[in-house]
């Protein structure tokens, strides 16, 4: 393998991480505080690829412009979603049994799919770069896709961002003091049902924006959402449930994991990453970055 | 459990009475033409994916544990009868006790690691084996067929559809009394007091892995004789057999049935198949619908009737299981 080839691959891995890590670090989040592992995030993410395909044909997309507007209203309009979907059914089982939990999400799955098929059909559907992203660019002499450079450079911002927020804003501090100590936090003034609220927002938030970056990336379809979810598991098992810097670590791992044993090993690189899940699980079931609980 | 001699020998009775309608329907059914034969096939299928129902429950509703990889076990009985008949060349009465046998060596490999795990991580866990099996009988193209599967299962001639349906009845019939005597052996009493306090469980001397193992692979044996015969009834085994999506099949039908009983996922697991077939019958495009029908009902039941059918049943008429 020549050094060229390897940046190449290197590059495109990292970029497949950057977006996994956009979305798995929404269910991280949602995980830390709300203590739901959602199995609606990947459906969430599949309605916010689907919407912006929607948009983006209602607006004659492809222009820089129309892209943009993609960014900025896609993500919000999942924010509402999740805003309706935790005030109406997740605020009801807080502190039941996990099982219970898991299923409520897994109806929803259940409904979102079968209501993006209902309106978008089984088609694979993408977004048309705007041209400015969509030849090559020349980098360390390579012809790299624009595309992935940029979503590779768009993961570091959310990562920072979300960094930024939860460890230099009071809202940030409140959002870590729920994870740790929601009855305190409670005690103390705040709104913990809102900070809940907020948080689930947030979770869908970036599940939309993850959703318009794979829009353009690559064809939508309906399997998009079950996919990714599973995918979602893994990076957070890896990194550690509720772990927003574990989640990105993971994404990354199983992003360029995947990308270089597809060299040697072809489609069998599909099972690294539940390969890679299970070994955690058993040597460190909380993960690398998280914390032993109970 | 109420143990009082009339309660006792009335659930004698129905089931009974139950046994015996169930081993009268085909000859019904098959007087009926097509639309009967139809019927037999479904009723087959009913049973088959209650006994996979009843399975997970072992692990669920009386260990306590939610698995979300129990389609492992079905799927590697399914796959084990498919290839040995189509491969191998084993006749079915070889084939099929091979199913349970590969299962619960799956389940004791998987078991071992999993029962090392509380709760969520335990989910996940049985969840990340299931789907890393999927992946390779997806893979592995030369061996399993890959998204093609098996086809072409051979069937004994002296098999019609109406026989085949006595089969899996009467293997139902020895699996649930099978069921029945573990739950209510020490044994199962045991699980069930890991299931109420673990900690308490460890105090007064129960080897709560070892327990917990043992349970895992006892459901993953009956999972996988489900798995073999849907297999032959089908004719096919495929990779769906071992979706996640098929584990929590399972888990549905507990709900909605009941998970504290033994019947529960059984009945639910009926009701929610025929609630599908009605729904097919009714209107063609209603296939579609189905996922939005059934999440519905699943939220409906979360929300407001986590005991299932049977909780429902007992709460309205005053009884108590357990």
């Amino acid at each position: 393998m020549t050094i060229e080839y390897f940046i190449f691959m290197l590059i495109n891995g990292l970029s497949q991480g950057m977006l996994l890590f956009i979305i798995a670090s929404g269910l991280s989040l949602v995980f830390g505080v709300l203590r739901v592992i959602n199995f609606a995030h990947g459906s969430l993410y599949m309605i916010g690829a689907f919407v912006a395909f929607s948009l983006s044909t209602l607006m004659a997309g492809g222009t820089l412009y129309s892209f943009l507007v993609l960014l900025l209203v896609v993500p919000p309009i999942l924010a509402v979603i999740g805003f309706f979907l935790e005030v109406s059914l997740f605020r009801r089982v807080y502190g039941q049994e996990h099982l219970l939990q898991l299923l409520l999400t897994y109806a929803l799955v259940l409904i979102l799919d079968d209501l993006v098929r209902a309106v978008w059909g089984g088609d694979p559907r993408n977004v048309a770069r705007p041209e400015i992203l969509a030849g090559s660019v020349d980098m360390l002499g390579l012809a790299l896709p624009t595309y992935n450079v940029f979503v590779l450079a768009v993961g570091p911002v959310i990562a920072v961002g979300l960094w930024f927020l939860l460890y230099r804003t009071r809202a940030g501090s409140v959002i870590r003091a729920a994870v740790s100590y929601p009855d305190t936090l409670g005690a103390l003034g705040v709104n913990v049902s809102w900070v809940m609220t907020s948080t689930f927002m947030l979770g869908c938030w970036l599940a939309g924006l993850g959703g318009v970056l794979t829009a353009a990336l690559a064809n939508i379809d309906l399997g998009i959402g079950m996919e990714k979810i599973i995918e979602c598991f893994a990076v957070v098992v890896i990194g550690g449930l509720g772990s927003v810097g574990g989640a990105l670590l993971g994404s990354l791992i199983i992003g360029t994991g995947i990308t270089f044993l597809q060299l040697p090993f072809g489609r069998w690189a599909l099972v690294f990453p539940y390969a890679l899940m299970a070994l955690v699980l058993i040597l460190r079931p909380w993960g690398l970055f998280g914390k032993p609980e109970r | 459990m109420d143990k009082s001699p009339s309660n006792k020998k009335m659930r004698w009775i129905s089931g009974v009475v139950v046994a015996v309608a169930l081993f009268v329907l085909p000859f019904v059914l098959a007087r009926l033409g097509r639309t009967g034969e139809f019927w037999i096939w479904v009723t087959t299928e009913m049973i088959i994916m209650a006994l996979f129902a009843m399975s997970l429950n072992l692990i669920l509703g009386f260990g306590g544990m939610v698995s979300f990889g129990h389609a492992a076990f079905f799927g590697a009985g399914a796959y084990t009868v498919a290839l040995l008949m189509k491969k191998a060349g084993w006749p079915l009465y070889l084939a099929l006790p091979a199913a349970p046998l590969v299962a619960a060596i799956v389940a004791a490999v998987i078991g071992w690691f999993c029962v090392r795990l509380l709760g969520l991580y335990f989910a996940i866990l049985t969840l990340a084996f299931s789907q890393l099996l999927y992946m390779i009988i997806f893979q592995w193209y030369t061996f399993t067929g890959g998204d093609d599967g098996i086809h072409g299962i051979p069937r004994p001639e002296f098999l019609d559809p109406t026989n085949y349906y006595l089969l899996c009845l009467v293997l139902f019939l020895i699996c649930f009394v099978l069921m029945r005597m573990i739950v209510n052996s020490s044994f199962g009493l045991s699980i069930r007091t890991t299931r109420e306090n673990l900690e308490r469980a460890k105090f007064i001397g129960i080897n709560v892995r070892r327990y917990q193992l043992i349970n895992f692979i006892i459901a993953g044996a009956f999972a996988g004789l489900a798995g073999g015969l849907l297999t032959e009834l089908n004719r096919f085994a495929q990779t769906e057999f071992l979706h996640w999506s098929k584990s929590a099949e399972p888990i549905l039908a507990s709900l909605v049935g009941g998970m504290y009983s033994l019947v529960g996922p059984a009945i639910g697991s009926a009701v929610l198949m025929f609630l599908k077939i009605i729904l097919q019958q009714a209107h063609r495009s209603m296939v579609e619908m189905w996922a939005i029908v059934l999440g519905l009902i699943l939220l409906v039941v979360v929300l407001f009737a986590p005991g299932g059918l049977v909780g429902l049943y007992e709460r309205l008429f005053g009884k108590s299981e357990s």
